[in-house]
């Protein structure tokens, strides 16, 4: 009878002793622990260059040309084949005009108070891979001299205008004929009729490089014709879109970037490296072109050299831009990916939190006003990786923007032992067993 | 009444396994049982919880007198002790800067005692020896390269109990012998826990410990109304195994770096020999004086904190008992009224002050029935212990026991149907 009221007081019982606020001060008892911050690892710096990046999954049309003093002259082209949305056209009907429109997406670099142009060619051969089933920015296009169409404009990429250039009737006048007496009744007959349009830049151009939508319904060329009724004209158009229906897709932005400074044509072949050392103590990013800087840490196992047993409880690497090498024009973005190479300098992979959220440098403004603007990345997980690696793999981590293939966005970021800010790798370690060697 | 009684043995396992497992809850919240095995359990059995926790020299024929092991010599023919205990303790502690109140409420002992044959009396007792409880928060400490420093909280949890084996034999009328085997084990959990920056770490330390300690005890009656007590218990090597585990998040991910039994083998705790004298004596028939001294020799097993060493520690404790008449008729004259004051000088000693405390205690015996020596014990004690000065904490403490100590008869046939 007795018992059964006991076992229940037992139960009751729920005294938390963690629900403490008693601060018993910290010479009752010293933290077991002992933290560590080290920023003296070696961080080995690098500059890099892939052969090529695959553009034809670009997210959007860039055409543009500027002049950068390190990068040399950027210039970016777009190229894509064209289907119509119908074959058929009244036999009634008058060819009126033709027309290609191009959506600004909001994407732009550098300069856009200067004036752009934009030279609308034709293709004469369709685009297709020489080799695998992707076109790269370095790939070539044959096109015709002449021009399709031609305009100058001064680009307002934030307001998301649509631009508007004249095509040549002559091209118009073949379209409708070859649609509206049934020369051309199916794709396949159109392509090999049409092979696209090339988007080019002017030569002397020396502005911004731009984004178009690529979206079906943003950028497209629109012949229009009327067919005269009793009392009015019916206005009628066919658009003519992006071939999505073939694999690959035609289309590539071809990028380029002639005349670098001289390390960076050091470059010739993707596994070649160029130490911040040998480039002022700098290292390089252009996205599009594939200039990537690439950083290792060679001695982090010396870690282990701290008496006792520890474990990593973060790693945060601050990699400085070189103060002057941006501007309004050449801006620095928020964010850089972070991607896995190995010891030839091929991709592995992008590098994730536990394969969910990519690792990206953050561009850290609080201290703006006294020049001391740089990135920031976490790598505490991935330098555990390191750390727990029984082998040394040579793998290297390489900065480039989120987007690589669909941008023209440069960096020049400071180097290992740059006398300005030198890049550092911060290591916070806890020691939680101090007798163990 | 027969029936019921046999009812509780079968509680007995059940019981035994709450005690354990309300070990790991940890009987005590005192920021001073961060050191060595806890704050060592006082709580004892039966009546002298209410004397000052004294009763070395207690010659006890109708209970269990836990103190010392000759006293189980005197369990009578056909009896069977039970004692169940249990304890409730509002602490409130003090330092220069803060304080703060806690209460704790849980089993204190089980315990059973029966007579084998004429002269020699066993029993088994279930205590906790000691009792970690102790939250220590915002400890700072330097980040070691940086100006920047990191908070971390410390909670202990755990204890030790003390399951022991005793044998009391008469050597003669006046002269018994006693025996103590006692298995010490338990754990005790410290967790340390900081966030720097995005991480977070959490070391937690278990330190398994076990051992085996033998005793003696002795009661010697002068005459009828004193007797004379000494015990003695042995040194031992408590063996530790400490099991170290690590977790932590790194960039959002949870980690557990390590989970493994240490393999430094620092974590073996060494109790002191411990002998103890005391003296009962009956006075004008209602009243009983005890008085104990006992000391445990901590210097000889050379042991430190970082904070302080363990010194030698003198405990004395006095109780009186008013009891007009356990068999009388009126039930306010079978109730023991009992006083005491216990004192100890403490057996750590923090730059060279030792952690002193004393108790004072009050109790009632308040019996069940009027054949049978089955009593309810309550006691009331109002503790106080360490210094606010300096680093130190005092505490404060308010303690109840309350111990249903019941004699079942066996074998012993009813006169009335």
């Amino acid at each position: 009878m007795i018992t059964p009221s006991i076992l229940l007081l037992t139960s009751c019982t729920s005294e938390n002793y963690n629900s403490s606020d008693f601060l018993a001060g910290e010479a009752f008892s010293d933290s077991n622990m002992r933290v560590v911050l080290i920023d003296t690892m070696t961080v080995e710096t690098s500059t890099m260059k892939f052969d090529s990046i695959q553009t034809s999954q670009s997210s959007r049309i860039l055409v543009g040309q500027y002049s950068d003093p390190i990068f040399g002259k950027v210039k970016a082209s777009s190229y894509m084949g064209l289907i119509p949305n119908s074959f058929s056209i009244d036999s009634e009907a008058e060819y009126d005009s033709i027309v290609l429109f191009l959506k600004l997406d909001n994407y732009y670099y550098n300069d856009t108070l200067e004036t752009n142009n934009l030279h609308i060619k034709r293709l004469t051969k369709t685009l297709r891979p020489n080799e695998g089933d992707a076109l790269y920015n370095t790939a070539k296009a044959s096109y015709l001299d002449e021009d399709l169409g031609v305009l100058s404009y001064q680009p307002r990429p934030m307001e998301s205008d649509t631009i508007a250039i004249k095509i040549s009737d002559g091209l118009g006048m073949e379209l409708f004929n070859g649609l509206q007496e049934k020369l051309i009744t199916n794709t396949d007959q159109f392509k090999d009729y049409f092979k696209g349009i090339g988007i080019i830049p002017g030569d002397n151009d020396n502005g911004s490089v731009v984004g178009f939508s690529k979206d079906t319904g943003a950028s497209f060329m629109r012949l229009y014709y009327g067919i005269p009724e009793e009392d009015e004209r019916v206005q009628g158009n066919i658009d003519f879109e992006l071939d999505l229906s073939a694999t690959p897709v035609p289309f590539f932005n071809q990028i380029l970037a002639e005349n670098p400074i001289e390390q960076l044509q050091m470059l010739q072949d993707k596994e070649s490296i160029l130490s911040s050392s040998e480039a002022a103590n700098r290292c390089f990013v252009q996205s599009g072109v594939g200039v990537a800087a690439r950083i290792q840490f060679p001695t982090v196992k010396t870690i282990y050299d701290i008496r006792g047993q520890g474990t990593i409880l973060d790693a945060v690497l601050k990699i400085k831009p070189e103060p002057g090498s941006f501007d309004d024009n050449l801006i620095l973005r928020d964010t850089l990916s972070v991607y896995v190479v190995d010891r030839n300098n091929d991709l592995i992979q992008q590098l994730f939190y536990q394969e969910v959220s990519p690792v990206q440098a953050t561009l850290n403004r609080e201290k703006e006003e006294f020049n001391e603007i740089y990135y920031e990345i976490q790598l505490g997980s991935y330098i555990e990786q390191l750390l727990l690696a029984e082998r040394e793999t040579n793998e290297a981590l390489i900065l480039l923007p989120n987007d690589y293939d669909s941008t023209v966005d440069r960096f020049v970021l400071n180097g290992m032992d740059n006398s300005d800010f030198r890049t550092v790798l911060e290591l916070t370690y806890a020691i939680y067993d101090e007798d163990e060697e | 009444m027969k029936m019921k009684n046999r009812f509780w043995i079968l509680w007995l396992p059940a019981l035994i396994a709450q005690i354990t497992f309300s070990q790991s809850e940890g009987l005590t919240s005192s920021p001073y049982s961060l050191y060595g095995l806890g704050t060592i359990n006082q709580t004892s059995i039966g009546i002298s919880n209410g004397l000052g926790h004294s009763g070395i020299g207690l010659k006890q024929e109708t209970g269990i007198n836990n103190l010392n092991p000759a006293n189980f010599a005197l369990a009578p023919k056909n009896s069977f002790f039970y004692d169940i205990g249990i304890k409730g303790e509002l602490n409130h502690y003090d330092n220069r800067g803060d304080g703060e109140s806690k209460t704790t409420l849980n089993f204190s002992n089980l315990a059973f005692a029966f007579r084998i044959t004429e002269g020699l009396g066993a029993g088994v007792t279930m205590i906790p020896y000691s009792d970690v409880g102790y939250s220590l928060l915002g400890l700072s400490s330097n980040i070691e390269g940086s100006n920047e420093s990191f908070e971390s909280n410390v909670y202990g949890l755990g204890g030790l109990s003390d399951l022991s084996i005793n044998l009391g034999y008469s050597l003669t009328e006046s002269l018994r012998l006693g025996f103590t085997g006692s298995f010490l084990f338990g754990n005790i959990e410290e967790t340390e826990s900081f966030v720097i920056s995005r991480s977070y770490l959490e070391l937690t330390e278990t330190n398994n410990y076990s051992g085996f300690r033998i005793g003696f005890g002795t009661h010697w009656d002068i005459g009828q109304n004193i007797t004379l007590g000494g015990v003695l218990k042995l040194p031992v090597t408590l063996n530790g195994n400490l099991t170290r585990t690590v977790a932590k998040t790194l960039d959002g991910e949870e980690i557990v770096v390590v989970d493994a039994e240490a393999d430094n083998d620092v974590s073996d705790f060494k109790l002191p020999m411990e002998l103890g004298f005391g003296i009962s004596a009956r006075l004008k028939d209602s009243f009983t004086l005890t008085a104990d001294y006992r000391k445990s020799f901590w210097d000889a097993t050379h042991q430190s904190e970082h904070i302080g060493t363990y010194t030698d520690q003198d405990t004395y404790a006095f109780g009186l008992q008013y009891l007009n008449n356990q068999r009388a008729y009126k039930y306010w004259k079978r109730i023991g009224y009992r006083a005491g004051f216990n004192y100890d000088n403490g057996y750590l000693a923090l730059n060279d002050q030792k952690i002193d405390g004393y108790t004072f205690t009050a109790g009632l015996g308040l019996p069940i029935g009027v054949f049978s020596n089955s009593m309810i014990n309550l006691s009331y004690g109002y503790s106080s212990k360490g210094y606010v000065q300096n680093i130190l904490v005092r505490e404060k403490y308010h303690t109840l026991t309350v111990n249903l100590s019941l004699e079942d008869l066996w074998f012993k046939k009813r006169k009335i149907n």
